[in-house]
């Protein structure tokens, strides 16, 4: 990349040399690798139980490389979480969750000094210097590190996820500001902490309300959507053991028809896991009107959605849905 | 020309398409670009998706210019899918980093600022709301989000700071003596927060059309950011329209709440009576003493009976009843505007000719 007065500050690693060879040798060499790097990652990623299309591989590999936060959006259930859980598997690191509601501080987030220890701490030492004893209790020991200091001073680099960003209020998002783009976190008292390891930051977010650019700017934007028919089968075939093949097909067929129908709520691809385990749960190798009416609430969670497709599934006796 | 530049064209269509680019955006864009191969136009437009879109609102419009853009320039280099591929393999690392990298900062630097206040000198925040022509529309469109977004950040502002953590001192100490007088559990004062509970009635004739678009889509933006409100549009029939609105286009609420609301009755023309004695049968039970009423419109009546009584009623059994009027002062009252009626029974009346004044007025609440 290139400061703002022209002197460079050093394209990231490879891709340099890459740029001075003509065009057959970046399509056999440089170009292959980074392509094996992204198809790995979305081998990898299969085989933490969690099947990607190339986008959002890419948009993984380009997090590691350029060691950015994904931000990751989309309609409930379509694997937002997920996607953090397995690429920490797929790491082999530990994964630390910072669940956020509406309320949540800095307390709950970063750190919070343990009052009570100092406070026994300074009774303690009742008669001993003072000076000596203030710079005691703004220490380590009497720090209680929470899950966003927890992901920089871990031993081992982990994976962050930051899950549901939107209910937190604004000047929480502030608050992460610095941790996400410089890695480091301040504690007033006692300086400043740089991350030991860079973590893999995920944040996860419901759009129920608009993030700040500012946190936007800091991060890759992910926008995760229900699957194809195709990766809906496969993810199906990995998630539900036992699934035949083509009970697979038939479920994604429908899921892929029943989405276009207009309703409060889409079933997601949880939903769609569900649904299929209770098929097998029911001992059913097919799929047909009589069957999904009575399994249709592992799929419709809204009462008029309910009616809706209940309405739709007598009158036309099918399920195309249309 | 190099691939930067041909970013940084990109980078400009898609402002000139009202999808905000920031220079730091511009800057990722780069860097992602260097990272991935671009001989897949899959990566390719992950890595550029990723980087300049941070709103899903923002995809149609990213893919149709990123459609538009690269394949224009395939059709001119025969076969090549993506321009960059070709343009890459002129240049050496040097002169894209920094011809294009200088280039991609520089322009976008200079554009930042200009895409704050699209349309120049004037101050499109500034324009009165009766300019109905199409272009201004725009001009509007494009700053609501900003305002929409200041008035909610100062809107939790004023809630945060009614809520100071006061330290409960009698059961503090109380607690203390358990511990020989050190007080090992601080307790605070829990503070009821009330929670603003809101109800708009939003006029969406066609007198007031540029200013029923903007104060649906503010309607939209409280929805989002209080749980307590519920939304009625009304012409000449009132109608629930809570969880109709979203958040978007402002045009294209205006029209979605006509196609989805009952909201015109058998005249079709702006009736504030007949509406207002509808709401008086039908939706009375949504108020109550916590609710603050927002209503906005102008008050032209065609005329017709006001039924301010509607008003009083309500008065009586809400907290607040805030009135938002499009025209400027110094119309009220003039032919049929009945604003001065009705604003016996308001609480407030604000007059909200241009965006500034009804961002003013919001944040007076």
């Amino acid at each position: 990349m290139v400061k703002r007065d022209g002197s460079r500050v050093g394209v990231s690693q490879g891709t340099v040399s890459v740029t001075h060879l003509d065009s057959n040798q970046i399509n056999s060499s440089g170009g292959m690798k980074m392509h094996d790097k992204i198809q790995s990652v979305k081998g990898n990623m299969i085989k933490a139980d969690y099947i990607c299309n190339d986008k959002t591989a890419t948009v993984l590999y380009l997090a590691e490389a350029m060691q950015k936060p994904i931000l990751v959006e989309g309609p409930a259930g379509v694997g937002k979480t997920a996607i953090a859980q397995a690429f920490s598997r797929m790491k082999g690191i530990p994964l630390i969750r910072l669940q956020c509601y509406e309320g949540i501080d800095e307390a709950k987030a970063l750190y919070e000094w343990n009052y009570k220890r100092q406070l026994l701490h300074i009774q303690a030492a009742i008669n001993q210097d003072t000076n000596k004893v203030e710079e005691e209790i703004f220490s380590d020991t009497f720090l209680l590190s929470r899950p966003l200091l927890n992901s920089i001073v871990s031993d081992s680099p982990a994976v962050l996820l930051i899950d549901e960003i939107d209910k937190v209020d604004f000047e929480f998002e502030a608050l992460l500001l610095e941790l996400l783009s410089e890695f480091q976190i301040t504690i007033p008292e006692l300086g400043t902490i740089k991350a030991k390891h860079i973590p893999y930051v995920f944040l996860t977010s419901n759009a129920s309300r608009e993030l700040s650019e500012a946190l936007k700017r800091r991060c890759l934007y992910l926008y995760l959507d229900f699957p194809s028919r195709d990766m809906e089968e496969q993810i199906l075939l990995l998630k539900v053991p036992d699934l035949s093949e083509q009970l697979a097909q038939k479920v994604a067929g429908v899921m892929r028809r029943m989405r276009g129908v207009e309703m409060k709520k889409l079933p997601s691809i949880s939903e769609s896991i569900d649904w299929a385990s209770s098929l097998m749960w029911l001992g059913k190798d097919d799929v047909d009107v009589d069957t999904l009416l009575q399994t249709l609430n592992t799929l419709v969670k809204h009462h008029e959605d309910l009616e809706k497709i209940e309405r739709l599934l007598y009158s036309r006796q099918d399920l195309e849905f249309r | 020309m190099t691939v930067l530049h041909n970013l940084q064209g990109f980078f400009e269509e898609l402002r000139q398409e009202g999808v905000p680019i920031t220079p730091s955006q511009a800057m990722d864009c780069c860097q992602a670009v260097l990272q991935v191969d671009w001989v897949r136009e899959d990566y390719f437009y992950s890595a550029l998706f990723s980087t300049l879109v941070k709103d899903y609102a923002y995809q149609e419009m990213f893919d149709q210019v990123f459609c538009r853009y690269f394949n224009f320039d395939a059709s001119n280099q025969a076969g090549a899918k993506i321009i960059p591929i070709k343009s890459r393999q002129r240049e050496s690392s040097e002169q894209i980093s920094i011809s294009g990298g200088q280039m991609a900062l520089g322009t976008s630097l200079s554009r930042g600022g200009a895409a704050q206040s699209p349309g120049g000198s004037k101050n499109p925040l500034d324009q009165d709301f009766r300019l109905d022509s199409l272009a201004d529309i725009h001009k509007l469109e494009a700053v609501f989000p900003i305002i929409a977004r200041r008035l909610a950040a100062k809107m939790v502002k004023k809630r945060n700071r009614n809520n100071p953590a006061l330290i409960d001192f009698r059961r503090t100490i109380r607690n203390s003596i358990a511990s020989g007088g050190v007080p090992i559990d601080i307790f605070t004062v829990k503070k009821t927060r009330e929670k603003p509970v809101i109800l708009t009635m939003c006029d969406i004739s066609g007198s007031v059309m540029t200013f029923s678009c903007f104060a649906l889509a503010l309607i939209a933006s409280l929805e989002r950011f209080f749980r307590k409100i519920d939304s009625f549009a009304f012409i000449d029939d009132i109608d629930e329209i809570t969880g109709l609105l979203f958040t978007g286009n402002p045009l294209d609420l205006r029209t979605h709440v006509l196609k989805n609301a009952r909201v015109v009755g058998p005249s079709g023309y702006t009736d504030y009576g007949v509406s207002l004695k509808a709401f008086h049968q039908r939706y009375r039970h949504h108020l109550s003493h916590k609710t603050s009423v927002l209503i906005f419109g102008d008050a032209r009546n065609n005329w017709l009976n006001d039924e301010s009584w509607v008003l009083q009623e309500m008065k009586k059994n809400v907290k607040k009843v805030y009135w938002f009027n499009p025209e400027p002062e110094s119309s009220w009252g003039m032919g049929d505007s009945r604003i001065y009626e009705y604003q016996k029974y308001c609480t407030q009346v604000f007059e909200c000719s241009t965006m500034l004044k009804l961002e003013k007025a919001i944040s007076q609440l």
